[in-house]
């Protein structure tokens, strides 16, 4: 290194501070061209550790599971390649098409509880106000079955609606003598398990609605009231219009959980009566790993895959949340 | 040197076990270990819902227990996942360990033989029985020392408990699917009916009998008002609610500690053979991966032959019946609260060969999972004793002709 050219990285004061040699600081000159030249490229180092661990654990498998869905898997016998077969075996199934019809039924009536009684539990607080007594004791119980673990909930529902010794049962047909048992009667057993996932859920998308809500300005609430706006105008073309980000959020989240809806099922019926509560993803484990057909699990968790997206974009869709995506 | 040669080999020890059984064969894995210096065993126990699964997957991953446990009937589907004892990679571990067969029960350790080899150490038989509540047959003014034995007796019984305000009669423990299909099929055997033809091409129960069994437990549920669908017989048993209880041999636990004033007789004759619903524990070795020393072979049957050998223990807390007959004649066990009070009971249904055994097919899991669907159904009283079997039995064809 020449006197002249420590001179001149003396005069750098960054350089100087930390005492880099010439070819490093080439090298960082050389790195930040790349950086400007290439827009983006940094933003994606920062996130190649999590893109690794995703990689690994999330895009491996489904590549995976993809694959060998056109095997008849066995690595002790040697896996033998059957094409689609697996696809048209389970399409040719009765019971696939139920668990299919119960996944849809399911889904059908926990996605709009969940947000129903979410965006409700949101309003109701919000309407009460912030700084009510109570209010965060009121919001930390609505909140707390969320902290429960799907086994625990499915347990306690399970005995709530237990025929001999169950609460909410026992509740019930005081109620009205001719209830039905929920968990032993085919057109109760569905609702029952949504119910129990709906009070399990809700209380997270009733935080992620009174996020929504505290990011609407005042003023135009203000501005509503000014020009004469009723409850309901408010809700419907002021709240509702700027709480689709929000809803959007909670409407994916919803939408994939009750697609692939297993556990509490799995422990409050065993997919019945009969096969009256059986969805995809319980008929997809009993392939697995009770018939051991891995091949054919994986096509059936192909087609769930599938179905969870198509449902999650069509929800997009529906909402009209372009301009917000974009 | 002196002290790697001293090293003990590890054996992992992995059971589907959970409950009393789990602490009776911790008992003794606890015993060998102590006794033994130069093999220390692992014990690994927990559910047994993804036992299978997890015990193909260990041996397709290289990494299986040395020692396992596969039911009777789970043998045909795990075959490719066991080692031949007979004939393992390094010779026939039976006669090196000095395994005699004659001293298991017959049945049992022929049960372990497939495809002119032989896979299972028999641990023990289980299965089911009647257990009623002496305070009720009092109330109902019934013989407490005397349960039905037939038919008749049994619905004079079910009736005066009924009469006398409380549940009959529950044939099926909680009442899980499964259990209603055992139910059914205990009813259907006892007729003499037989699931499926010989070689499995189709399903034979839709028939008289068939119906006339699926009829009989739709009625307990149902017409006779001995209990109602979807009630738990456990609950109801140890809540001192219900007359007589179908369950099994491990029920003992939960029987003694509720209280109640049981007596346990065995399956009554309800249809001709009295047989009971059973099946069978046995000690496997998993799959081995290439290369394993022959001396962890050798350890992991000097384990197996030790509980063979203490398996009274086994019959004593884990209520199951021990298949190794020297020590079903243990002076201990044979002085034991259990074997006097229920053991005895099961056992001499075992003995008499009463111990009917499930499914034994490669595809016998689903084939149960399409029969118990429908009859559950049907005990729901959503279809129809005929409609139950008319769909189960399509289904049952459907699976073994491939569909």
């Amino acid at each position: 290194m020449t006197a002249s050219s420590r001179a001149a990285e003396g005069e750098d004061g960054e350089a100087g501070s930390t005492r880099l040699p010439f070819f490093a600081k080439a090298m960082r000159e050389r790195i930040s061209r790349f950086f400007y030249r290439h827009p983006g490229t940094e933003g994606l180092l920062f996130a190649l550790p999590f893109i690794a661990i995703w990689a690994v654990f999330l895009a491996w498998p489904v590549v995976y599971g993809i694959y060998i869905s056109l095997f008849q898997w066995n690595p002790l016998q040697g896996s033998k390649f059957v094409g689609l077969a697996n696809y048209i075996s389970l399409f040719h199934e009765p019971r696939f098409w139920n668990a299919v019809a119960n996944t849809f039924k399911f889904a059908g009536m926990t996605i709009p509880l969940i947000l129903g009684i979410g965006l409700g539990f949101a309003l109701m607080l919000w309407a009460w106000g912030k700084r009510r007594r109570g209010m965060v004791l009121v919001q930390a119980a609505l909140f707390f079955p969320y902290l429960l673990t799907v086994s625990i909930v499915a347990i306690v529902w399970k005995w709530l609606l237990n025929r001999d010794f169950g609460l909410f049962q026992y509740a019930i047909n005081r109620i009205f003598p001719h209830a039905p048992v929920f968990l032993t009667e085919p057109a109760w057993a569905l609702p029952a398990i949504a119910l129990a996932t709906a009070w399990w859920l809700s209380g997270y998308r009733m935080l992620v609605f009174q996020a929504g809500l505290d990011e609407i300005p005042v003023e135009l609430f203000e501005a509503a009231e000014i020009d004469g706006a009723r409850p309901h105008h408010k809700l419907f073309h002021l709240i509702l219009p700027l709480l689709k980000p929000s809803l959007l959020f909670a409407l994916v989240l919803t939408t994939i959980s009750a697609f692939r809806t297993f556990g509490q099922v799995l422990i409050m019926t065993e997919g019945g009566p009969g096969r009256a509560s059986e969805v995809l993803a319980l008929y997809l484990y009993r392939v697995a790993f009770d018939y051991f057909d891995i091949g054919k699990a994986a096509a059936a968790g192909v087609v769930l895959l599938l179905m969870i997206l198509v449902m999650t974009l069509l929800g997009v869709r529906l909402l009209g949340l372009k301009s917000e995506l974009q | 040197m002196q002290g790697l040669a001293a090293k003990p080999i590890k054996i992992t020890f992995n059971t589907l076990f959970h409950e009393a059984d789990a602490k009776a064969m911790e008992q003794i894995i606890d015993l060998f270990n102590k006794t033994h210096t130069d093999i220390q065993v692992e014990l690994i126990q927990g559910g047994w819902t993804q036992y299978y699964a997890q015990l193909r997957l260990s041996v397709m991953s290289g990494n299986p227990p040395q020692i396992g446990i596969c039911h009777t009937n789970k043998l045909v589907e795990m075959a490719d996942y066991l080692t031949p004892l007979d004939a393992s990679p390094v010779g026939n571990l039976l006669e090196m360990a000095g395994i005699d067969p004659t001293k298991y029960v017959e049945a049992a350790w022929k049960a372990g033989e497939l495809g002119g080899h032989h896979y299972l150490i028999p641990l023990d038989t289980h299965g089911w029985g009647l257990w009623y509540n002496k305070d009720i047959f009092k109330a109902a003014g019934l013989d407490p020392e005397n349960p039905p034995r037939t038919l008749p007796e049994f619905f004079l019984a079910a009736e005066a408990i009924k009469k006398a305000g409380y549940y009959a009669f529950h044939p099926a423990e909680d009442a899980a699917p499964r259990k209603l299909r055992r139910a059914w099929y205990v009813f259907y055997w006892q007729m003499g009916g037989r699931l499926f033809d010989e070689g499995y091409t189709h399903a034979t129960f839709n028939n008289e009998k068939g119906l006339l069994a699926l009829k009989m437990l739709v009625a307990i549920f149902n017409d006779f008002g001995w209990n109602k669908p979807g009630s738990n017989g456990y609950d109801q048993f140890a809540a001192g609610k219900l007359g007589m209880l179908v369950a099994g041999n491990w029920f003992y636990g939960t029987a003694v500690k509720s209280g109640v004033n049981w007596g346990y007789a065995p399956m009554p004759n309800f249809f001709g053979i009295p047989y009971t619903w059973g099946n069978s524990h046995q000690i496997v070795i998993p799959l081995q991966p290439k290369g394993t020393p022959k001396e962890v072979y050798l350890a992991a049957m000097e384990v197996i032959k030790f509980i063979s050998e203490h398996s009274h223990i086994w019959t004593m807390y884990g209520g199951h019946i021990t298949a190794y007959k020297p020590e079903a004649e243990n002076p201990e066990l044979l002085a034991s609260d259990y074997w006097k009070r229920s053991g005895k009971w099961l056992n001499a249904m075992a003995q008499k060969g009463l111990v009917h055994y499930p499914i034994n097919h490669p595809k016998g899991s689903e084939l149960e999972h399409a029969i118990q669907a429908q009859i559950e159904l049907a005990v729901n009283g959503v279809i129809s004793p005929e409609e139950a079997l008319e769909r189960a039995a399509a289904e049952c064809d459907r699976i073994l002709q491939g569909g």
